[in-house]
């Protein structure tokens, strides 16, 4: 970059150039020392601009902590023009921005924006319009937000035309009415949102290989506002809207709607890290990245629910955090032993399942908003990500997803409706304290190749794994004495757990209806049972206690309706396809079994699913402790074998972004020179 | 293109003394301090030698080779150069990476040194090719004069347009590297350097003032003299 004056030189009495600064888009920028000391920037108009010294010798006495100061404006020896200003050390937002691909942390957004709002709102109200705030003409020198290149936007309004000062930068946040001359305050709100929907995505809502392609975008095409958290996009339309008189007409009125929007959806603003607390400077920028606010829950800090939901949450967390795993399993797997051998499998089943039943009906009839919890307990380790928040979006997120997100959304925000309270305390309660949450419902692309070795490591564990599940059946229960029961056992379990990990696999990170893929799971399992039945008869296993079902459930002599699914007191092949086609149809098991799943081996998810066997056991004539254990087998073998990302580890690899393509200086002047008249006919 | 050890022939008798007053850690040192303005990109202080003290403002003659605009005392801490490592000397409160320290503590790169609980500094060795460290500000405090950061320099700096050059100078066409050589600065580089005019070849001694120029890249370096 060649600068015209060379450092050293004085081209103003009392003023000696140290270096130069950057070349905008009117001039050259240096920065001085007086002979005393003081650092200024020094700004040199073009000598061959029909300078409108007007505009900028209005603003040299404004006083505004937000604005750049203006201290003078010279001639030289030359006649050229010189603007001495206040030098602004710090990093320009837009600096701040290209370090920030996926958008800035909300207390960053916070503050540009609310520095941003007090100097526009200053300007505005000294009768003034700023026409060409950018992030580039935005500055933060010891946190104060400054706002540069005051009074010098006349000049860009009267040389448009010949097309000095335009280049793309200035172009992706013009506002279209800009195109037909006109010039309200409107423009500045305009601008402004554009630089807010770039602080929060990381990219503005208007891209284009060409000045034209841009302007056309700002006249005619509506920003994707998918793509941001729900309750911003009426703010955000508000602000980007083409009609300036339907535009919100006040810098002050869009900040005051964002927090509001930004309050009611539940993003706790975070307190700015203590300035002094000493972290590496690497792991602050970590959190800094990881806090956007599409980025990371973190943001949302979860309050604690009140009453009875906060109890059983901090029961709840208790469990999680303060008892160790080992601890977990001994209590468990105690409780669970006591059951089974005291005989109160079955009264326990008949209270489990009356209050059950006594609990949907409450909840039916007397809960007007469904408390997540609830939902939990019918089964669903699903935890909801943000509200409005579309789960895909990673903490340092590519460019590629951030397309896929704007599709992906709309699903989300149904699956959100369908399942979520309306209430945002309610929500609040179960979105998990400062951690990044990616669950089984995050879509994420995984290769065809990883998918396959996925699936075949853990079909080839789930073997180990029901070997060792049978094995402890053995050996812990006295249902498997002999060795064709072990194997009739362990070969189902098997079967079943491939049945289940197979498809789990496959769309595990895809969007998917979860009814569809209970009835796939569902047909599954009758296939399952079928075999099991076929199994039986070739093992001959018709004398063992394993399979006498004690009593006819509550249906009367072994048939359900006209299928006969006992007979002498063995399950029928229908019997154990209705079993099993039931068991798979009923749980959500692919969760069990993706990667982002909470834990490796999660007790209550199988617990829940013994449950369900427990019941589907009692309710229809099936053997009962060979139902119970079996759910619970099959959930085991499920987990333990699938493949398990660690919470740390899950990333989603960030792919090369599409390259920029820089529009070539003709184009530019060609889009300039032609765009607003045919722009304008086309408003 | 970087020589290593290339200090090791400096006037003999001013070496003597300096290392039996670098190990009394006496003070002033004899550290020389420059400010390399760099056009389009900013503004350096470059300190060479192998101890730099670290101190508050002060209106007496000898202020810290390393002088913030902040509530530190005159001798707050100071770093040092000890073969292929890097400590720091604290004099006063002083936190390395969230430990406080009292005593000489090996400095790793990408450290954080607080200093009097709200002066924060960032350590690090950019480059594996030379050992010089740089002093980044991550609180607000700094000299009295803007600058982005501060060089050590030992042997050499690199300038170019990577990350893990000293200075980063993103259009830069070619490396260009700064290093002292019988105590004197000098500067070499692949692309055509003119230095006040007149054309480098090899390798050129960096005088006070001097602007060196080439296709896309200019800067002057100035030795600063007073001791503000």
């Amino acid at each position: 970059m060649k600068f015209a004056l060379a450092p050293e030189s004085r081209p103003l009495e009392g003023y000696t150039i140290k270096r130069a600064i950057h070349r905008g888009g009117f001039g050259e920028v240096y920065y001085a020392l007086t002979d005393a000391g003081k650092e200024v920037a020094l700004k040199l108009l073009h000598n061959n601009m029909e300078v409108e010294l007007r505009g900028v010798s209005q603003c040299l006495n404004l006083k505004h902590p937000n604005l750049v100061t203006i201290f003078d404006m010279r001639q030289d020896a030359d006649k050229d023009h010189w603007i001495i200003m206040e030098y602004v050390g710090g990093k320009g937002l837009y600096e701040v921005l290209q370090e920030n691909p996926a958008g800035l942390p909300l207390t960053e957004v916070f503050r540009w924006l609310h520095g941003m709002t007090a100097g526009l709102s200053f300007l505005h109200d000294r009768g003034l319009v700023h026409r060409d705030l950018k992030p580039a003409n935005v500055f933060s020198d010891a946190d104060q937000v400054k706002i540069g290149d005051v009074g010098l936007s006349k000049y860009i309004s009267e040389s448009r035309r010949s097309a000095q000062t335009h280049s793309v930068g200035t172009v992706y946040y013009m506002a279209p009415e800009v195109a037909r001359g006109r010039y309200g305050r409107e423009v500045d709100v305009y601008s402004l949102g554009i630089i807010l929907y770039e602080m929060i995505t990381g990219r503005v809502p208007f891209e284009g290989e060409t000045t034209a392609e841009i302007l056309m975008k700002h006249l005619t095409a509506e920003p994707d506002l998918t793509v941001l958290p729900e309750k911003l996009r009426p703010v955000l339309a508000a602000a980007l809207e083409k009609d300036p008189d339907r535009r919100i007409s006040d810098v002050e009125e869009l900040e005051r709607r964002f927090r509001k929007a930004i309050e009611e959806s539940g993003f706790a603003i975070e307190k700015p890290t203590p300035v002094y607390t000493a972290k590496t400077s690497a792991k602050k920028s970590a959190t800094a990245l990881a806090t956007t606010l599409l980025g990371n829950p973190n943001v949302a800090t979860a309050r604690n629910g009140s009453g009875l939901a906060g109890k059983w949450n901090s029961a709840a967390e208790f469990w999680h955090t303060r008892v160790p795993t080992p601890v977990k399993w001994v209590l468990c797997g105690s409780v669970l032993w006591l059951i089974l051998r005291s005989g109160a499998l079955q009264p326990l089943t008949a209270g489990g399942v009356i209050g059950g039943l006594a609990y949907l009906v409450y909840r039916t009839f007397f809960m007007k908003s469904p408390s997540r919890r609830t939902t939990q307990v019918a089964g669903s380790p699903l935890r909801p990500s943000q509200p409005g928040r579309p789960p895909i979006l990673g903490a340092s997120m590519p460019d590629s997803l951030m397309e896929g997100a704007s599709q992906a959304v709309p699903v989300m925000a149904r699956a959100q409706q369908r399942s979520m309270p309306p209430t945002p305390q309610l929500v609040q309660a179960a979105v998990p304290v400062s951690s990044i949450v990616y669950t089984p419902a995050t879509l994420r692309q995984i290769p065809g190749s990883q998918r396959a070795s996925d699936i075949t490591t853990s079909m080839s564990v789930a073997l180990a794994a029901a070997a060792l599940v049978t094995t402890a059946v053995h050996l812990a229960t006295d249902l498997l004495p002999d060795p064709a029961d072990v194997a009739f056992f362990g070969s189902v379990t098997l079967l079943a757990a491939w049945a289940l990990i197979v498809p789990a696999k496959v769309w595990e990170g895809r969007p998917g209806d979860a009814f569809v893929r209970r009835l796939i799971q569902g047909s599954l399992g009758l296939g399952v049972g079928a075999v099991a039945a076929i199994l039986q008869r070739f093992l001959m296993l018709d004398e063992t206690r394993l399979l006498h079902a004690d009593g006819d459930g509550v249906f009367n002599g072994g048939n359900i309706g006209r299928i006969h699914v006992l007979e002498s007191g063995l399950p029928t092949m229908a019997g154990f396809m209705m079993f099993f086609g039931l068991l798979f149809l009923v749980r959500r098991w692919w969760w069990q079994a993706d990667s982002f799943r909470k834990s490796r081996f999660r007790i209550s998810s199988s617990l829940v699913t013994l449950f369900l066997g427990v019941v589907l056991s009692a309710v229809m004539p099936f053997p009962e402790q060979l139902g119970a254990i079996w759910a619970l087998a099959i959930s085991a073998v499920v987990q333990l074998s699938s493949g398990w990302t660690p919470q740390e580890n899950r990333l989603l690899a960030p792919s090369p972004s599409s390259a920029q393509v820089v529009p070539m200086m003709a184009q530019v002047r060609h889009a300039v020179a032609s765009v607003p008249a045919g722009a304008g006919q086309r408003m | 293109m970087i020589r290593p050890a290339m200090d090791k022939s400096i006037g003999k008798n001013r070496a003597t003394a300096d290392v039996s007053e670098r190990r009394e850690l006496k003070w002033p040192m004899s550290t020389d301090r420059y400010m390399l303005w760099i056009d389009g990109v900013g503004a350096w202080q470059l300190c060479v030698g192998s101890q730099f003290l670290i101190g508050g403002p002060t209106l007496e003659d000898k202020s810290a080779d390393i002088c913030l605009m902040a509530n530190l005392s005159r001798r707050h801490a100071s770093l040092l150069r000890n073969g292929e490592d890097w400590f720091i000397h604290p004099h006063n409160s002083t936190v390395v990476s969230g430990r406080a320290v009292t005593g000489p503590t090996l400095l790793r790169t990408g450290d954080e040194i607080c200093l009097a609980e709200r002066v924060r500094l960032g350590f690090r060795i950019p480059s594996v090719l030379a050992g010089s460290a740089l002093i980044d500000f991550e609180s607000p405090h700094r000299p009295a004069h803007s600058v982005n950061g501060i060089i050590l320099m030992t042997d050499s700096i690199l300038l170019g347009s990577r990350k893990d050059h000293h200075v980063c100078c993103p259009d830069w066409p070619d490396l260009v590297v700064i290093y002292k050589q019988d105590g004197v600065l000098r500067c070499r580089s692949k692309a055509s350097l003119t230095i006040n005019g007149t054309r480098v070849r090899d390798s050129a001694v960096l005088s006070d003032g001097a602007i060196v120029s080439g296709d896309d890249l200019r800067f002057r370096i100035e030795r600063l003299k007073d001791r503000q």
